[in-house]
């Protein structure tokens, strides 16, 4: 057996060697990050946004490239997932936009501190993340119904925000029910109501009062009543 | 006890009882947050739940190792501790620093990395206060009269986690160079240098509750922590598959994961065969149990768990999720707070004279907190089992998978009740052995301690 010189020898060489090794994967990986494409995208926004994420501790209920904690969403790809214009509403107001349910910190960020959070969001993104976060492999999709021969095109505000929770041919979210065939159900009168206060209509729902401009709410629901 | 200094020892467990009290009350929060009663909501949101809870793991297993250092490393080297006075100033400043921080985080303040959240600024007083600890535990190794391997592995260790804490406080612009500087911290402490210092304690206490020759226990020391380290360094690759950097680390990090489990499976034996070697039996047997308990567990927890899921085509789909919990759990439980918990079941009869070993209230301390952090372990592979698939896999929305998985949150709380009671059980204990007396001196003989009795 090992005499204990041996056993130091393993253990000082070991430790030596695999040193040398680690440092020297480190400068071959910073040179790879420091010449990627991400490096030139780090804006003078992205940076604020990452403070801003730091000095939050946004990390202590969010994960980001799947490192934080686990009571919140896995942020890597929200702005794909979400879209900007959801991101900014949602965090105006973040308890607004889940009545009821696990709740978020409500910061009152600044419409700038916003935008750099979600350039922040943004860049992490676009990362290079060797397929991270993975795609759902057994997705269910439903087929769409009506929504192609639908004679008013889906707004824009649709897609920025409805989906997030609802989907329409089978695209988007399924926090809310399918909206193929919503227009079976409700008119344009009622859906109107809906969305200026979804809560005074069905007190405890999941919807939340959405800030949308009147225009936009006639828009939405005419959309939305042609969906048969 | 061999020397009055040995005494501070006894503070440095005192303070560990009381942060590791705290760090429960804040696990208990956070279970029921997630179980749907998040009453605390406005005073102490998850994020500041999370922070203290993880910051006092670390800053209660620090405050162990070192009282544990403080009571090994004198009669390792064979005299007082360098400077008495030092040491308490050390130790009521490291509480400073820790209550200020722990405030901190209900006031938004923090530098919110996982694991490293304590504000900027105290980072220079808790290196400051590292520093001290380091020149007062250095100048007693090097004026003292012998150099054993168990005090240099333990102060190399020691040593090393200090450095390592640098990287940490360098600022990056970018998510991953940011991301991957933290694991230099993170990682290479609790997969690395914390190990040496598990592996010095555990040594030292080998020593003394088998009688086994010190040097085959000390040639053994140094292949494990060699297998530490040849494994431990280039495993933190683990840690790099998904932030943006080469792909070849998920080579690099898969291969050397995979060795991980065999510094701890090695540690294992190594306590199991050293006290099967062992002629006669130490009358402390409570300490043997956590010794033993310590080597297993962290086998079990750090090594076979952490194995389960640091193959890049598991982690893939496990990276982020509630088995990231499972593992850490039962790692730090086994690894680290066993340990420290062996060293103060040791010490304690030593420093005060109190021979309260093998009652009742031990006994039931080390089984209900072993019993009931494999539960919690249970509860957190269930739910992070079923994130998995539903999320992952199913690509259902991430809150209506944690609506499903509430349920277990239930058993995790049901579990962390028994763990509680035997923390309980033994801060009971802690608490009758009261403080310690000078009448203690010499009364090694007395104790049990095989191998120093047959030395004088």
């Amino acid at each position: 057996m090992l005499t204990k010189f041996q056993a130091k020898l393993f253990f000082l060489v070991g430790t030596f060697l695999f040193s040398a090794v680690f440092l020297l994967l480190t400068y071959d990986s910073l040179k790879y990050v420091y010449s990627s494409a991400s490096s030139k995208t780090l804006s003078e926004e992205v940076i604020s946004g990452k403070e801003l994420w730091e000095k939050n501790n946004c990390m202590g209920c969010h994960t980001i490239l799947g490192e934080g904690a686990y009571y919140a969403p896995e942020l890597t790809k929200v702005y794909e997932r979400r879209g900007p214009e959801w991101i900014r509403v949602f965090l105006k107001d973040p308890q607004a936009m889940y009545p009821g349910e696990r709740k978020m910190v409500k910061y009152d960020f600044s419409e700038s501190q916003i935008s750099d959070i979600i350039a922040f969001l943004k860049w992490n993104g676009e990362l290079d993340l060797k397929g991270f976060p993975p795609k759902p492999e057994y997705k269910s999709s439903t087929q769409l119904v009506n929504a192609e021969s639908a004679a008013v095109v889906q707004p824009e505000k649709f897609k920025q925000i409805c989906t997030a929770c609802h989907s329409v041919g089978g695209a988007g979210g399924n926090v809310g029910p399918a909206l193929d065939s919503v227009g079976k159900k409700y008119d344009i009168a009622y859906l109107q109501n809906w969305l200026r206060d979804p809560q005074k209509i069905k007190p405890g729902t999941a919807m939340p009062k959405l800030p949308l401009s009147e225009n936009e709410i006639k828009d939405l629901s005419s959309y939305l009543s042609q969906l048969k | 006890m061999k020397y009055k200094s040995q005494k501070i020892a006894y503070w440095f467990f005192a303070t560990c009882m009381l942060l590791l009290s705290l760090q429960i009350v804040y696990g208990f929060v956070m279970g029921f947050a997630r179980m749907g009663f998040d009453g605390l909501h406005d005073w102490i949101p998850f994020n500041a739940a999370r922070a203290t809870h993880t910051n006092l793991l670390v800053v209660w297993l620090l405050t162990g190792f070192m009282g544990a250092a403080h009571y090994i490393i004198p009669d390792e080297s064979d005299r007082e501790i360098y400077s008495e006075k030092l040491a308490y100033i050390q130790l009521i400043s490291l509480i400073l620093v820790g209550v200020v921080s722990i405030i901190g985080f209900h006031l938004n303040f923090w530098e919110g990395r996982k694991f490293l959240e304590i504000p900027r600024p105290l980072d220079y007083l808790v290196v400051v206060n590292v520093l001290l600890f380091l020149f007062n535990i250095g100048m007693t190794v090097w004026k003292g009269k012998r150099y054993t391997t168990t005090a240099l592995v333990l102060y190399f260790g020691l040593f090393s986690a200090a450095l390592l804490y640098l990287p940490g406080m360098i600022q990056f612009n970018s998510q991953t160079v940011d991301s991957y500087f933290r694991w230099w911290v993170v990682h290479l402490w609790v997969e690395g240098v914390w190990e040496l210092i598990m592996g010095g304690i555990l040594s030292f206490l080998l020593i003394k509750l088998t009688g086994v020759d010190r040097e085959v226990i000390e040639k053994w020391l140094y292949v494990i922590v060699g297998l530490t380290f040849l494994s431990g360094i280039l495993g933190t690759g683990h840690h790099y598959y998904y932030i943006g950097v080469p792909e070849y680390w998920k080579w690099v990090g898969g291969f050397f994961s995979m060795l991980e489990p065999l510094a701890f499976l090695a540690m294992a034996m190594f306590a199991i065969s050293m006290y099967r070697k062992s002629g006669r039996n130490h009358p402390n047997t409570i300490a043997l149990f956590w010794t033993i308990g310590s080597a297993i567990m962290s086998f079990v927890g750090a090594g076979f768990l952490g194995f389960a899921h640091t193959l890049p085509q598991v982690n893939l789909y496990t990276h982020g999720t509630l088995i990231t919990a499972m593992h850490g759990h039962l790692a730090f439980w086994g690894a680290y707070a066993m340990i420290v918990f062996a060293i103060l079941t040791y010490a304690m009869p030593l420093l005060t004279g109190r021979k309260l070993w093998n009652n009742p209230t031990g006994l039931f301390a080390f089984w209900a907190s072993n019993i009931g952090m494999l539960g919690m372990t249970g509860a957190f592979a269930v739910a992070g089992i079923a994130q998995v698939y539903l999320e992952r896999k199913l690509g259902l929305d991430f809150l209506t998978v944690q609506k499903e998985i509430q349920v277990h949150f239930l058993g995790l709380v049901l579990a962390a009740l028994v763990f509680t009671s035997g923390i309980i059980a033994f801060i009971i204990n802690f608490i009758r052995f009261g403080t310690p007396t000078d009448e203690a001196l010499g009364a090694e003989q007395a104790s049990g301690d095989i191998s120093l009795a047959r030395r004088s």
